[in-house]
């Protein structure tokens, strides 16, 4: 409705609710000059186009002050849907809108009534009495066909409005029903074309949408059956899982592909601000549910129920208790006669009361957790299918890079992929791809939200295997243990291997423990959390065992992950040494261990599919992609943990057992050769004189560890820069020969016959077992 | 000047058409007035029956006579069935005030279609000292008219659902038909004492 700018500004006519006295007479009240301009005299019919798209059929009026610019319209009879939602503040209408149409008498007119569900009549004198209010609500109105007429709110009666669908001659574009036009009823007509089915729009989510399409088409589809066996059906169920999983997604998709009616309302639209409101609002939703219900199937569903159901006798006191016993009762009298099944969506179900999960209310509980492997990888193919993606786009490999991302993530990376590729073709042109570099750019812009209050989320500087010199065997032995399970999950399980549940890397300070770790983390792509004792303790009882159960809980919510905990024995006191009771380090170790090895997840954290599992194991199995996917999903289900340490011997015993830290990698300090490679990785960057012999030095810095020997060449470079000015450009051996005299080896002999003594004594309790 | 001369018609035919009005208006309420003892006794009528389905005639002294129960429901019916005679009368006294009203107000509307193009707006628009103007006085008729139609339908659908089976549904009826009359009863002397000037002159 773009001005016309030859018009004067009069012409936009600004648009208000019509007057109380106005309600239910099709007058559309507009000033004197309007009239004029239209040509029109009093009761004309008008055809007006609204803003908001729709259409409505009234009489002209003269406003009672004659004031001209606005327009009042009656939408009685107006086009479905546009008379239902209020007019917007400030909407205008330009005069052009204005159709002044010349109207026909009908002879005949074909409508079809909807009736008012709450006292709808049964038996063959109700069809009379409604032909007759049809009659009388039509009177004298000029009516156009494909429009409905509204009775007005207040009326008594069982109309509550009419469509009209033809007539003799046809309403088109309007027609007048005088007293003596014939009115006849006529069943609505049938329903627009079916919709989408409900696997387009929803990926990985087939087992939970089952289940609610059980719920909700069981009573219908077996309601002898069920009667005779006496079962009251199911009225509830609560959808559990973290946000942006797509609960309120599966509901409404449920809701379409069963054609049933969906009423969706949201805790806190409820709520009210005045005393008793709220109960008033949650009252008014049921009972429009149960009309609702008297038709077909329907469905209400209360997002964040939490809000509106909050435990009772907390702090908040009395109003959200009577909600929530408003909620519970209303709940009780659901079913009684007429099937409403109520979905209720929270992401906190332990802050709901507990009456409400009781069967007879919210008989059922499905948990949707964070997306698996291979339900990121339907998502993500939903999600794709309607975008030009290029041919190099691997959707698995995607989908293993996404771990941790719910579908409100996955949705945001394929916005944002498609965002790049608009960027870097010309923004103009016909046909953008997206391709496998957008979506990587589009991977670093995206956080998976589960990762926004991730305790211990730890940027990491990338680090290579070769970055770390010597220590071979060392290396082997933890790719052994964390990236083979992760990569060739068949193959452990074919050799019935359970991937280990944690690591402990102990030895000396300074060789590399904390590097090692950096470089699994880099080279496996999984999520990765380092805790410290900065994160955990906190002057609260209560409060560092907590924090360390919330890490667990996210790593096992976003596996593979991967949690590394530093220096362990600061953070961990151990049961058998220290003769403290009760301190904080073994509550936080106690909380360890039953994450290390509980008796089971807690429910709330359940994800993926279990019934697809079973099904898969009839069918044939397709390809062997899916199956190695398979693999891997169940594999990677586990969190690992890696400790470090370097006093091994004040670790509690239980830690230590296999099935906990079932892995002690000893890391030995560096013997010659490995010295030869830490020191040529030090001394990459550094130029060095041709004099420079580092075997030599590999062969004097016995009891230097890494770190020592990492200072050993700063030192030298400096002592080259203070010797040669600042003009110096290489380091003799001179210079290393100099600081190896000030540099002195953190080890010492002592130590290493503890070490070595330690890990024979491992051994040896090992070999007792 | 054409307005000369199609005005006062039109005048004319309003002030026909209240005078009607305040005539019928005053029938109208007449027969609501004689409606009310009706459904009163109605409603006793219901409360009688539903005492006797209740009461145990074989603990009283009356067990003596034989079908009592049945011989005063067939009474009590029979009395209720005359008074929904009277009722229905009393309908069809009221549709008549209905139907009179309608056709006057049709006519008026027709008188106004012929001459509305000798008018013009500004004749319609344009209220005098002693009278509104003829838009706003041919919208009083026209919710004149729709209020009329709307509380005979209620009317007369309240009474189409008297079922003596559902008595309780028989006691309410008093309320319901009393809540019906206030709500809009002002509408029709509200108009007519707007247009009473126009009327006097």
């Amino acid at each position: 409705m773009s001005p016309d700018p030859g018009l004067p500004h009069a012409d936009f006519l600004k648009l208000l609710p019509s007057d109380s006295w106005d309600r239910g007479t099709q007058r559309c009240r507009l000033g004197p000059f309007a009239l004029r301009a239209l040509g029109v005299h009093l009761g004309a019919t008008l055809i007006i186009t609204l803003p908001d798209g729709g259409s409505c059929v009234c009489t002209a009026w003269p406003r009672r002050d004659l004031s001209d610019g606005f327009i009042q319209v009656d939408p009685v009879c107006a086009s479905p849907g546009a008379a239902t939602g209020p007019w917007g503040p400030g909407q205008s209408v330009p005069l052009s809108s204005l159709r002044a149409v010349p109207c026909s008498r009908l002879r005949r007119v074909i409508v079809w009534p909807v009736l008012r569900e709450s006292l709808a009549p049964s038996g063959a004198s109700s069809r009379l009495s409604v032909l007759e209010e049809a009659q009388e609500l039509l009177r004298n109105r000029p009516v156009s066909v494909r429009s409905v007429v509204t009775a007005p709110p207040g009326a008594a009666g069982t109309v509550a409005a009419v469509h009209v669908l033809g007539g003799d001659p046809s309403p088109e574009p309007v027609g007048l029903v005088t007293p003596h036009t014939l009115v006849e009823l006529d069943e609505a007509p049938a329903p627009p074309a079916p919709e989408l089915p409900v696997e387009a729009t929803l990926g990985g989510l087939a087992e939970a949408a089952a289940e609610l399409r059980e719920l909700l088409c069981l009573p219908n589809l077996h309601s002898g059956a069920l009667a005779a066996l006496g079962v009251s059906v199911p009225r509830g169920l609560l959808l559990v899982g973290p946000p942006g999983v797509g609960k309120t997604q599966l509901v409404r998709a449920v809701a379409r592909e069963a054609r049933a009616r969906l009423l969706a309302v949201s805790g806190p639209e409820l709520q009210g601000a005045r005393p008793g409101e709220t109960e008033e609002n949650v009252r008014r939703v049921f009972a429009r549910a149960r009309e609702l219900a008297s038709k077909g199937p329907a469905l209400l569903f209360i997002d964040e129920l939490d809000a509106l159901c909050p435990r009772r006798g907390g702090r908040h006191g009395a109003p959200e208790g009577r909600a929530v016993a408003q909620v519970l009762t209303l709940l009780d009298g659901v079913g009684s006669e007429r099937r409403v099944l109520l979905v209720a969506a929270t992401n906190r179900p332990d802050a709901l009361d507990p009456a409400l999960r009781r069967p007879g209310r919210l008989d059922r509980e499905i948990i949707i957790g964070t997306p698996t492997l291979r339900q990121r990888k339907d998502i993500l193919q939903v999600l794709t299918s309607k975008m030009p993606v290029s041919s190099n786009v691997d959707l698995l490999h995607l989908a293993e890079m996404t771990t941790g991302y719910v579908g409100a993530d996955l949705t945001a990376l394929c916005r944002e992929a498609a965002m790049q590729a608009m960027h870097h073709t010309s923004k103009n042109s016909e046909k953008p791809v997206i391709d496998a570099a957008d979506f990587f750019e589009a991977f670093k812009k995206i956080q998976p939200s589960s990762f926004r209050s991730f305790v211990g989320l730890t940027d990491i500087k990338p680090v290579s295997w070769e970055q770390i010199g010597g220590l071979e065997d060392v290396k082997v032995k933890l790719k052994q243990s964390v990236e083979w399970p992760l990569k060739f999950p068949r193959e452990f399980a074919r050799m019935g291997l359970n991937p280990p549940k944690g690591i402990l890397l102990y030895g000396p300070p300074g060789c590399a423990k904390t590097t090692l770790v950096r470089a699994v983390a880099t080279s496996c792509h999984c999520s990765f959390a380092s805790i410290s004792a900065a994160d955990l303790f906190s002057p609260f009882v209560g409060d560092s065992e907590k924090v360390l159960a919330q890490v667990f809980q996210q790593a096992r919510a976003n596996t593979p992950a991967i949690v590394f905990l530093d220096e362990i024995d600061s953070i961990l006191g151990s049961r058998s040494i220290s003769n403290t009771e009760n301190s904080i380090q073994e509550r936080v170790l106690s909380v360890l261990l039953n994450e290390l090895d509980g008796v089971g997840l807690k429910t709330i954290e359940r994800r993926g599919n279990k019934l697809k599992l079973q099904d898969n194991s009839k069918e044939k199995r397709e390809n062997e992609e899916e199956e190695e996917l398979e693999f891997q999903e169940i594999f990677n289900q586990n969190v690992m943990i890696i400790a470090a340490t370097n006093r091994p011997d004040v670790l509690d015993d239980a830690l230590l057992r296999p099935g906990r830290l079932d892995k002690l990698i000893y890391i030995p300090p560096p013997d010659q050769k490995d010295r030869l490679c830490i020191l040529k990785i030090c001394t990459k960057n550094t130029p060095l004189g041709p004099d420079v012999s580092l075997e030599n030095l590999a062969a004097q810095t016995c009891f230097f560890s890494g770190a020592d020997l990492g200072n050993l060449c700063k030192e030298a470079a400096l002592l080259a820069l203070e010797e040669n000015g600042l003009e110096a450009t290489t380091v003799s051996q001179e210079h290393f020969l100099k600081s190896l005299k000030t540099v002195k080896p953190s080890l010492s002999h002592e130590d290493l016959t503890f070490w070595e003594g330690f890990q024979k004594q491992e051994f040896s309790s090992l070999q007792n077992l | 000047m054409p307005p000369r001369e199609a005005l006062p018609a039109v005048q004319e035919a309003l002030k026909k058409a209240f005078h009607v009005v305040e005539h019928q208006h005053g029938l109208w309420k007449s027969t609501l007035s004689d409606c009310s003892p009706l459904l009163a006794s109605l409603s006793n009528l219901a409360e009688q029956l539903q005492a006797s389905q209740n009461v145990r005639l074989e603990e009283t002294p009356l067990r003596a006579f034989p079908d009592l129960k049945d011989r005063l429901r067939r009474k009590l019916l029979a009395a209720g069935d005359a008074i929904l005679d009277q009722l229905g009368e009393k309908l069809t006294s009221l549709l008549q005030v209905r139907d009179t009203v309608s056709s006057h107000v049709e006519q008026v509307f027709e008188l106004y279609e012929q001459k509305a193009d000798e008018l013009g707006l500004d004749a319609v628009l344009q209220p005098s000292a002693v009278s509104p103007s003829l838009a706003d006085m041919l919208a009083w008729l026209q919710d004149i008219d729709r209020h009329y139609r709307n509380a005979y339908l209620a009317r007369k659908q309240l009474v189409a659902q008297i079922r003596w089976g559902d008595v309780r549904h028989v006691q309410t009826l008093p309320p319901a038909w009393d809540g019906m009359s206030e709500n809009g009863q002002d509408l029709v002397p509200d108009i007519l004492l707007n247009v009473s000037f126009f009327l006097a002159t």
